[in-house]
């Protein structure tokens, strides 16, 4: 195969772009697509200061890298969750790319806050993974408020997007459905949320970070084996492999003829959440849901 | 011989004779967009040719959650 651009010994053949690049044109296509989300979607404004959400995996570092290319101010925030062998290297991962780059770097360690994850499955019954990425974004959202951070970016890519989607068409789950897309607004107490690589598969992200030498960690969590998006991610990417496109497919038709159905409807509902007694967190209930695991840990110490 | 090494399990598997990159990813049971395919530090497309004696990486593609 020939690179589309140059002519030259491809590295990277894309069945669903029915292109191939070779490695110097390969990083140009890859930033081209994330320049067409942030512009599509107006995802940052001239001079925002961008936090993004980094856990030392591909991803993530690679929209680090990315985003700084294309000339935004990053300032990156890790949070640490005390993983024996896994949270170590993690955290190792992003402060070596950090310092490579010259970056800012925030880490957030949750065992200062009582929520060290091993303690916290220890006491609660419900799947860590859950639980774990409720932790995470109430941190990442909160920093990015106390600090004045205008849009907070994560690295979730296609894959992600279409096996949260996939999961939340399954049940119908309106509130979901009603809420997904590559960019959330600020509003009730919530930074902007912006997905800046999600028209990006994963195999196009690794083949990206391959290129670009970044060095991330590669071994997953150790307690995600029970997890359902593998088992969605499996299934899509066997679909992909017979009809190229398909997931992009089902993603953009989504955001169009989708998401603006059940967008409507949880206007309709007008349930707007309120600040937690305890920390101020937007809430449904009276309490936060992470304060009241915060109670559970600290109930069960006694 | 092919000697392929499978990343992140460090699990080493060999061949005794391979057409092309996208036969190795059909004996593995992968799909075309399942791994980077990893030879020399140099990163190879399904179409490309195998030879007695490679040291081939196969590097699945999984993202941590
Ligand atoms: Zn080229
Ligand atoms: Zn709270």
């Amino acid at each position: 195969m020939k690179c589309r651009k140059c002519k030259a010994v491809a590295a990277v053949a894309l069945p669903s772009h029915n292109t191939a690049f070779c490695p110097d044109c390969y990083p140009d296509f890859v930033r081209s697509q994330v320049e067409r989300a942030i512009h599509r979607h107006k995802m940052i404004a001239p001079g925002d200061r961008v936090l993004v959400a980094v856990s030392g995996g591909k991803d993530s570092l690679a929209l680090t890298l990315l985003l700084h290319e294309l000339g935004h101010e990053v300032h990156g925030l890790h949070v640490d969750l005390d993983i024996p062998n896994s949270s170590t290297d993690a955290r190792a991962a992003c402060e070596g790319f950090f310092t490579k780059l010259g970056l800012p770097l925030t880490v957030i360690e949750l065992h200062r806050e009582g929520l060290a994850i091993p303690l916290v499955k220890s006491r609660i019954k419900r799947p860590i993974c859950s639980v774990c990425g409720k932790l995470k974004r109430y941190y990442f959202n909160k920093f990015a408020l106390e600090n004045d951070y205008p849009v907070l970016a994560t690295g979730h890519n296609l894959d992600d997007e279409v096996s949260r989607l996939f999961a939340n068409t399954i049940r119908w789950d309106r509130a979901y459905l009603s809420d997904q897309g590559p960019l959330l607004p600020a509003e009730n107490g919530f930074a902007r949320k912006i997905k800046p690589m999600y028209r990006l598969t994963e195999f196009e992200i690794a083949n990206f970070s391959f290129l670009r030498g970044i060095d991330h960690v590669i071994a997953g969590c150790p307690y995600s084996g029970k997890a359902s998006f593998p088992i969605y991610k499996g299934l899509w990417s066997g679909l992909e492999e017979r009809m190229p496109g398909a997931k992009v497919q089902f993603y953009e038709n989504f955001l169009r003829e989708g998401r603006p159905v059940f967008a409507a409807w949880s206007d309709q509902q007008g349930e707007l959440p309120t600040p937690c007694t305890e920390c101020g967190y937007p809430t449904s209930a009276e309490r936060c849901g992470v304060c009241r695991i915060k109670a559970m840990v600290a109930d069960d110490e006694k | 011989m092919i000697n392929v090494r499978l990343e992140p399990e460090g699990r080493k598997v060999h061949f005794p004779k391979l057409g092309t990159v996208l036969q190795l990813l059909k004996k593995l049971g992968l799909g075309n967009n399942a791994a980077l395919i990893i030879r020399d530090g140099e990163l190879l497309t399904p179409d490309r040719r195998l030879h007695a004696g490679d040291e081939v990486v196969v590097r699945t593609v999984t993202s941590r959650g």
